[in-house]
């Protein structure tokens, strides 16, 4: 992608809504293209250089699929619509040992179908990005209604102790760019890595201008796609990769291994491993961790907030502005690993925090854990398959201050 | 054993788990002598399994090799040959982890008719957990979730296979060495996906529960049971019932292969993306 221009980027979206016209019955603009949620996953992809997409329709995610199919043989990359979920992400590790990179995109259903799997990907270090579109669940829910219901599943769906990158996407031009950061997390820790949007991210159309594209476009030295590459920084932590085909003809396995590759039994050996694997994600929290903070240090209500929720969180920091009230934000695209410092030094700053999300208080009960000892985390939740509004969050805030000032 | 295989042996891995009286060996000796005689280099040449007897295969062979999840050595094989198309693909599996609980990936891959070559280890039962049913398991046989004897008729995975779309079907007996190693051969030279049922012995978790707990005499038993396409096709259901029919059953060597469509179509669709202006004379 390092050397894409822009008007690459330009022409490659115009190509897809071109072709997609007949859906978008919309005007495309040169100047100012208008672009679904997505597509600009899709975008980011590509120009991050993924090659390789493995993926299974799924409302409200298919938009990702779609596109890669129709790119992917124009720039040399491979596309295949397996059989289920569980092919698609194999077929992605499969692609991953092999030294491409693999990407699938889904929604919960599918996301649930894949978690042996990821367990697989962190177990042999193949470098993944999965997009999990959320909707509303759990089961078939409401397809297309916006949940942010999979944060745990995120977290913790597959099975054993093992580490977790988690990005939430909070509109289209997160899409992009938290694409783009999710290849050079998986590529870097050699780990999947899971990019969470909901239904509302997914299908929304905005305005997806060249300078957006430009500020957040990252850096050539960060993607590499060379086979077996591990960036010098990281050398002691990750493990030199298995790639199929080198000369070191190496074994794959999901058994807990040793540094041969093969199973051990060793008890001092597998917690070693174990730990090793958590620890490449976890000393790395700083490079991690993404966030934003708006209104710093002049709030007694800070809103935490990520995803579509994020976006009303920031609607209703301005609407408080406009009434006086003193309220800063939060807004998180890195859920996992946690964000400790982050969190802990708002925390101490604030009297309240109030976490709105689609779902009946995932993340809330991950701030409240470390965030209690200084304040109090009061949990918004919303599963009615609609979005928290701007005016909800901020009289909830007015009730908190007020509830506050009456004592 | 003898030293050619060594070649491709890890062999200070052995001993190997199997059982005694296992035909798990016998089949991963054939398929190591097919390597060796189709000078199949390590460097281009992957071995994906998925979980079970047969899969621990990958464990002892040393060529880039990939012990996958349960059911799914075909779908990953299906990315690493996607991802590295002049790669020789080989998928281990066994009854369970290939027709059970990966039924749906192989009865795709053979419908994508993807030039991958599948040796399925059929032994009617699960021996890793120790003797559960599974979808090869005859009407009748005893397992421990069939103590009564079980009630379900098995598949035909040669007949299912060639009906779902792969252009090599073959079946063998871990009772007839050369014979398997040449279809083993023939498979992976095929062009197309090519699917090998390994009918083997499994004295200690199926013999012992139905009166065959003897390995030479099960090894005897598909000797006497088998039977070529040739004579089989004279005679009647009622004849064949029980009886091992083995040799190439099915081979179409003109079926479209997958990546080779999939390629000549992402050139065409990079050609058009290299040169816009000539769509729009269009």
């Amino acid at each position: 992608m390092d050397n894409r221009s822009t008007s690459a980027v330009l022409d490659s979206v115009a190509a897809m809504e071109l072709w997609h016209s007949h859906l978008l019955r919309e005007k495309i603009d040169q100047s100012s293209l208008l672009v679904q949620g997505n597509r600009a996953c899709a975008l980011g992809a590509l120009d991050a250089g993924v090659r390789f997409f493995a993926g299974y329709p799924i409302t409200p995610s298919s938009e990702i699929m779609e596109a890669m199919a129709y790119e992917l043989p124009r720039v040399g990359g491979v596309f295949v619509q397996m059989e289920d979920e569980i092919a698609s992400i194999c077929a992605c590790i499969g692609a991953s040992l092999s030294g491409w990179l693999g990407m699938t995109a889904t929604s919960g259903p599918g996301f649930s179908l894949m978690q042996e799997a990821i367990g697989y990907a962190i177990m042999v270090e193949a470098p993944l990005v999965i997009v999990d579109v959320m909707r509303e669940g759990p089961s078939t829910g409401r397809v297309s209604a916006p949940s942010q219901g999979d944060v745990m599943q995120a977290r913790w769906g597959t099975h054993g102790d093992h580490p977790a990158i988690v990005l939430a996407a909070s509109n289209v031009a997160d899409m992009y760019r938290l694409t783009m950061a999710a290849v050079r997390f998986a590529q870097r820790f050699r780990t999947p890595v899971t990019l969470l949007a909901d239904e509302v991210v997914g299908h929304m159309r905005e305005s997806f201008s060249p300078e957006l594209v430009g500020r957040y476009r990252l850096t050539s030295g960060d993607f590499d796609f060379t086979p077996g590459y591990v960036h010098p920084d990281l050398a002691r932590e990750v493990h030199p990769p298995h790639i199929l085909g080198s000369e070191a003809h190496p074994h794959v396995t999901g058994c807990t291994h040793d540094e041969t590759g093969f199973p051990t039994n060793d008890a001092k050996k597998s917690e070693r491993f174990l730990h090793e694997l958590y620890d490449k994600v976890t000393n790395h929290r700083d490079e991690l961790c993404l966030y934003d903070v708006k209104n710093e240090g002049k709030g007694r209500v800070c809103v935490v907030a990520y995803g579509s929720c994020a976006r009303s969180a920031r609607a209703a920091w301005r609407l408080a502005e406009l009434e006086g009230l003193p309220v800063e934000v939060l807004h998180l695209y890195t859920l996992f690993p946690l964000p400790i410092e982050v969190i802990q030094t708002v925390a101490r700053r604030v009297e309240f925090m109030l976490i709105p999300e689609l779902n009946l208080g995932q993340y809330a009960r991950e701030v409240r854990k470390l965030a209690e000892n200084w304040t109090t985390v009061i949990s918004m939740g919303k599963i009615d398959g609609t979005l928290i509004t701007p005016r909800e969050i901020l009289d909830q805030v007015t009730r908190l201050i007020g509830k506050y000032e009456s004592v | 054993m003898s030293l050619e295989i060594e070649e491709f042996l890890h062999t200070e891995r052995l001993p190997h788990i199997w059982c005694p009286g296992c035909g798990n060996g016998i089949v991963t000796a054939a398929f190591l002598r097919a390597a060796l005689d189709l000078g199949l280099k390590r460097e281009s040449t992957v071995v994906v399994s998925g979980i079970g007897c047969s899969s621990r295969a990958s464990n002892y062979i040393d060529l880039g090799t990939v012990h996958s999840i349960h059911g799914r050595a075909i779908a990953v094989a299906t990315g690493i040959k996607m991802a590295r198309p002049n790669f020789t693909v080989i998928v281990l599996t066994g009854d369970g982890d290939g027709a059970a609980i990966g039924g749906n990936h192989l009865i795709h891959a053979c419908r994508r008719n993807i030039d991958l070559t599948c040796v399925l280890f059929n032994n009617q039962i699960y021996g890793m957990t120790g003797g559960q049913l599974s979808p090869t398991m005859e009407v009748g046989g005893r397992a421990t979730t069939a103590p009564h004897g079980h009630v379900e008729p098995p598949f035909d995975l040669c007949r299912l296979t060639e009906a779902a779309g792969a252009s090599f079907v073959a079946r063998g007996t871990a009772g007839h060495i050369r014979q398997l190693e040449k279809l083993i051969k023939k498979g992976i030279a095929h062009p197309g996906f090519a699917f090998i049922e390994a009918v083997v012995p499994c004295p200690t978790e199926y013999g012992r529960r139905n009166g065959t707990a003897n390995a030479p005499r099960m090894l005897d038993d598909e000797r006497t049971r088998s039977i070529s396409k040739a004579k089989a096709a004279g005679l009647s259901r009622q004849e064949l019932a029980g009886k091992i029919v083995t040799g190439i059953l099915h081979e179409d060597t003109t079926a479209p292969e997958f990546l080779q469509a999939y390629t000549a179509d992402a050139r065409a669709q990079a050609e058009e993306a290299s040169a816009p202006a000539a769509k729009e004379q269009k």
